[in-house]
């Protein structure tokens, strides 16, 4: 899928470049003893940036709901309609949901309840790489 | 001049706060409501602010009420959801000689400023309480009922305008259409989620959880609608008065499957203003007073790019506890619910999470209650206003026609007695609710 | 050879909202040539009749914007053309064997043209 390459900044920077060394690494509050995503000045439950550190997951997750996008407003994916988009629980953190266009599994068949593995799609317009999921095994 | 934000200890958003101390110390008179339009068609008497200032006349002259009674001016500045100009951009040629101008640029075009408005509406002489609730018209109510209870303002307004700028906007314009995403949106843009997008995938867990379909919506949206067209002021009657059918619905177009195309709401350029004020003082409105019993607000504690149903489902059972636990009233109480519904398919997460019209059911029952009669004439009305669904988006609707519904005065008048009733907007965990009465409470 | 031309309304018709460059006179003027006319939109059905009704045009079809494919089936033509000013139109118009033009391309009224190759 050709997605938008998303631009990373100071304060994600750590989690893209981990997407393009295939690594998935989220934060996580030490105090709180929770992740967090997308990546925030602090932890949103305590407050404290001292607290907060990146680490890397598994990379293994479980789909929890999707979508079929008909009518998107993203330029790029325009030519790609339908597709799926599905929202995907992290294994460490059910609470946190990552999305993903399940390369591989065909439209409006998502399998709710199956296990992903994070894989990385390299975007056209930088390179950079992202998280996508398709279905283990 | 910049003006104050509503501090973060006037918002219930806990449980075990009590009755709200303002209980019955609050009331809403006059109302005032803008004609509407789809978009603004750049005239400046048609602009978001001159339809504010349309609101606002018309609300004191509701109320029955001298301007110079109004000591108290509460505005939602931001004016859309859809298209905003660069703050500084300057505004239209011609703008400064039909309006008096603020330091902000884009005052009066697509932001609310208090300002502006006090600029040009020089009949309000005596506001000297001025506060912005920021983001939805529900944290203004909220913040006027907390500054009239707290004796900072006698006669208050509360004011919201929305704009919606000519053209299409949105969809393959702007950020969407470039290779490239940045700013906190690119964790969900690049996956070519359309707005309702989120909400359809928790929809959709619903369903799953529950056995529901999407199907069962229809009558909902029918009901909205039709509610909506009894409404002389909302976009739909004056300008698309034609009714929605069930099979419209169900043959609707995917937009994000499962929300179809009617699952979504219509921009528009309205503006609204109530008056609120102490009981005393309403004595000599020409209004019946709507007590406020309470309020609430739930803010999600944000982990996820997207929300899941479990956090939808706790966030409005949340909502729910604090605003009994506020007013002193029970679901049962309930004479309607006018919740929010822009997304049509989060409606029911507002109304379970109140447990309105519930037997006994905690979850999962609201499709069911949706295929029931849910009309105005039977006996579990679900959002008589029609909402942004029924009547064009402005998150205000529903307030607005709460507050009519307990003066026996709306367009779409639920048949029962209308004794207490709920409004709230927008998002299930991104949500402020009050609750009303048409009687001082006991 | 029989032509059949789709139009959506809002962005493309001079009555819908917002207005087209595309005005009724032209579709008008396409129904008198033998054209098999209709509209393809995201107001209701039933809105779509009547107001080619209040225009007096009599059109053979109003379908909901994901429809084309039924107006295909019901109306046998040697072209399709749908006319739109969204991307979501091109795509719906091409996915089932639809020509598109946009609504500028279409202010020319090109289809003319092809009466024109006809003879």
């Amino acid at each position: 899928m050709p997605k938008q390459s998303p631009i990373p900044d100071e304060l994600d920077k750590p989690f893209y470049d981990a997407c393009n060394e295939e690594r998935l690494v989220i934060q996580y509050c030490t105090s709180c003893r929770r992740y967090q995503f997308p990546p925030r000045p602090g932890c949103t439950r305590c407050g404290n940036n001292a607290s907060v550190q990146w680490r890397q997951l598994s990379g293994r997750g479980r789909i929890v709901s999707r979508v079929v996008v008909h009518d998107t407003p993203t330029s790029s994916l325009i030519p790609e309609q339908p597709f799926n988009v599905a929202a995907i629980a992290l294994d460490e953190e059910p609470d946190i949901i990552m999305l993903s266009h399940l390369p591989g599994t065909p439209v409006d068949q998502v399998p709710i309840g199956a296990a992903v593995e994070v894989i990385f799609e390299t975007t056209p317009a930088t390179g950079q790489k992202v998280p996508e999921w398709r279905v283990a095994g | 001049m910049p003006h104050p934000g509503v501090p973060h200890s006037w918002f219930r958003n806990k449980d075990g706060l009590g009755l709200w101390e303002g209980r019955g110390k609050v009331v809403a008179t006059g109302v005032g409501t803008s004609p509407t339009a789809r978009r603004w068609d750049e005239k400046p008497e048609t602009s978001m602010g001159a339809l504010t200032i349309i609101a606002i006349r018309k609300a004191i002259a509701d109320a029955g009420i001298s301007p110079d009674e109004i000591d108290g001016l509460v505005l939602t500045p931001e004016s859309t959801t859809g298209v905003s100009n660069d703050p500084k951009t300057p505004p239209p040629p011609g703008w400064e000689k039909h309006f008096k101008m603020a330091s902000f640029p884009q005052a009066g075009i697509t932001r609310g400023d208090i300002d502006w408005l006090l600029l040009n509406t020089p009949e309000l002489k005596n506001v000297k309480f001025m506060m912005n609730g920021a983001m939805c018209m529900s944290v203004s109510f909220v913040a006027a009922a907390e500054a009239v209870a707290r004796g900072l303002t006698q006669t208050c307004l509360v004011v919201r305008g929305w704009h919606n700028l000519a053209g299409r906007y949105y969809v393959g314009v702007g950020a969407s259409a470039l290779n490239t995403a940045s700013g906190p949106f690119k964790y969900s843009s690049i996956w070519g989620l359309p707005a309702c997008g989120t909400t359809a995938m928790v929809f959709e867990e619903y369903c799953r959880k529950y056995g529901k379909s999407h199907d069962q919506m229809a009558n909902f949206v029918v009901t909205q609608r039709r509610n909506g067209l009894m409404n002389p002021d909302g976009f739909y009657s004056q300008h698309r008065p034609e009714m929605i059918t069930v099979e419209d619905y169900l043959t609707a177009r995917w937009i994000a499957k499962p929300a179809n195309i009617y699952d979504n709401d219509l921009p528009i350029m309205a503006a609204l203003a109530v008056v609120f004020t102490t009981p005393e003082r309403a004595k000599n409105h020409k209004q019946k007073p709507v007590y406020i019993l309470s309020h609430g607000q739930t803010r999600p504690e944000m982990m996820g790019v997207t929300p899941t149903l479990e956090k939808w489902e706790q966030a409005t059972d949340r909502m729910g506890r604090i605003l009994y636990e506020g007013s002193g009233v029970g679901p049962d109480d309930l004479s309607f619910e006018n919740m929010y519904d822009g997304f049509t398919l989060f409606h029911q997460f507002h109304l379970e999470g109140l447990r309105y019209a519930a037997r006994g059911e905690k979850r999962g029952y609201a499709l069911d209650l949706y295929e029931t009669d849910i009309s105005i004439e039977g006996p579990n009305p679900v959002s008589p206003s029609g909402g942004n669904n029924g009547n064009g988006r402005t998150r205000w609707w529903n307030h607005r026609d709460t507050i009519l519904q307990l003066q026996g005065r709306s367009p779409s008048q639920i048949r029962k007695k209308a004794e207490i009733g709920v409004s709230g907007a927008p998002m299930p965990d991104i949500c402020d609710a009050l609750i009303w009465s048409a009687t001082p409470p006991v | 050879m029989i032509y059949l031309l789709s139009f959506d309304i809002d962005g493309t018709m001079e009555f819908g909202d917002p207005a087209g460059g595309v005005t009724v006179e032209m579709v008008r003027r396409a129904k008198e040539l033998g054209f098999i006319v209709g509209s393809c939109s995201d107001r209701f059905p039933s809105w779509q009749k009547k107001a080619w009704d209040s225009y007096g045009v009599a059109v053979d079809f109003w379908v909901p914007k994901h429809m084309l494919l039924d107006v295909k089936t019901r109306f046998q033509a040697d072209r399709y053309v749908h006319i739109g000013d969204r991307d979501i139109d091109r795509q719906l118009a091409e996915k089932v064997g639809f020509h598109f033009w946009w609504d500028h391309e279409a202010v020319a009224e090109p289809w003319l043209a092809w009466l024109t190759d006809q003879r």
